[in-house]
């Protein structure tokens, strides 16, 4: 996908063990600090949402939006790199 | 899946009792079992609806509809704050509205929860945006009835398409719809006049119910998903603008197969990549920070330095060689000396 960023390549291309939430596509400091401060300090923390939430597009986006205050495209950003992830690792 | 028939006999029997309430109608005693309470249940409240509707058909079809109206009705106010429902019944009615849901945990519980007001109010926007299609299944009833009919019938339709996949995910084509829709239709139209003079009052009196899960609506006509941006913005159009829309109408994102990694490895994928753990050790391996010739160049320099300021040095360089040699000599000498001193 020429789309996905370097960001998303970056996180897509390994384990993302004990990365901070900054790490992923779509979430840069600001958005990532909202996210620390309500518990989800690292992509492995937003990762359990996103499987509770059993990887469904549309839930995930809301919770983003409602979490952090994401836009439309941050929120797809993060899904996609996210459900990109689980794909190669999960 | 949509649940078309609200059977009584599922629902709670504080649920019965509260709707028996509603329609004024005298409990049992306390102890009464459940059954009693269904059957009055669908006695006295069947027969509201009947006189609503002010027929005199009493056929199943009839009463199930009646039933899911006033069930719904009955339900609304509990449904329109799903903040009051408890985990369970959360889940459940999502699920009767086709969703699959999740575990309702601290964090999803709110989203959960607003995915369901979503689903309660569907009616009003859509009707709205729907009435292009009114003129599809418009049954020669004059034109309110067939707005009203086909609007519900539209938001039926949608919520048809809520059941059955929340994530826009695979849908029809509107002339595919089309058809089945006037199928649809004529067995409402079957049905007699009753119906629908309901749905327009459904449609008017109470905006929030989910008009109707109707029944003459099949699942198998109901199978054909309405395009659910319609009504509302397309996100799926909103999140990958450079789509082109296919014939038939749906851009959907296909998820990839799931696959080890093994099975499509990421190389392949992002030639560009940067290194991944083991190739980073295998990196550090092989190269150093500073090239290998850098470094024996410059090992070379240091060893001349070190050479010549030894050199530079007047006694320690020969030192140990040429004292040695030095009393070596002097020895032969002293030797030869004291030779030649001995005679």
């Amino acid at each position: 996908m020429s789309s996905t960023s370097q960001k998303h390549k970056e996180f897509v291309a390994e384990p993302m063990g004990e990365k901070p939430v900054n790490a992923l596509a779509g979430i840069g400091e600001v958005l990532g600090r909202r996210l620390e401060e309500k518990g989800f300090d690292k992509a492995y923390v937003v990762l359990g949402q996103f499987l509770v939430l059993k990887k469904d597009e549309e839930l995930f986006r809301d919770w983003l939006k409602d979490s952090c205050g994401a836009n439309v495209k941050q929120q797809g950003d993060c899904y996609g790199c996210l459900r990109e992830w689980c794909d190669s690792f999960l | 899946m949509p649940v078309f028939v609200e059977d009584p006999a599922q629902f709670s029997k504080p649920r019965l009792k509260s709707e028996l309430i509603a329609h004024n109608v005298t409990l049992p005693a306390v102890e009464s079992k459940k059954q009693v309470y269904v059957e009055l249940y669908l006695k006295h409240i069947v027969q509201k609806s009947a006189a609503d509707f002010s027929s005199d058909e009493e056929d199943d079809d009839v009463v199930e509809v009646q039933d899911s109206q006033d069930f719904e009705e009955e339900k609304d106010p509990k449904m329109l704050d799903p903040s009051v429902l408890t985990d369970d019944e959360l889940k459940t009615t999502l699920l009767k509205y086709g969703v699959e849901a999740g575990p309702i945990v601290a964090t999803t519980r709110s989203i959960y929860e607003r995915k369901l007001q979503r689903l309660l109010k569907p009616a009003q926007p859509w009707q709205n945006g729907g009435t292009g299609d009114a003129d599809q299944y418009s049954d020669s009833e004059g034109d309110e009835e067939s707005v009203s009919q086909g609007s519900p019938e539209t938001v039926s339709l949608m919520e048809e398409n809520l059941h059955v996949d929340m994530r826009f995910e695979s849908r029809i084509p509107l002339s595919s719809s089309g058809p089945e829709i006037k199928r649809g239709n004529n067995r409402s139209s079957n049905q007699g006049p009753c119906p629908r003079p309901y749905w327009q009052e459904a449609a008017t009196v109470d905006k929030y119910t989910m008009t109707n899960r109707s029944l003459f609506i099949t699942p198998k006509t109901s199978l054909f998903k309405r395009q659910i941006k319609e009504p509302v913005t397309d996100v799926l159009m909103e999140m990958f603008p450079e789509t082109e829309p296919t014939p038939t109408g749906i851009a959907a994102t296909r998820r990839r197969p799931i696959k080890g990694a093994a099975g499509r490895p990421v190389q392949f994928k992002y030639p560009d990549l940067p290194a991944s753990p083991m190739t980073l050790q295998r990196w550090a391996v092989e190269h150093r920070l500073v090239p290998l010739w850098v470094q024996i160049l410059v090992f070379f320099i240091v060893a001349c330095l070190l050479y010549l300021i030894y050199a530079a040095m007047e006694d320690s360089l020969a030192n140990p060689f040429v004292t040695l040699l030095d009393n070596l000599s002097m020895e032969t000498e002293t030797e030869g000396l004291s030779l030649q001193a001995e005679p």
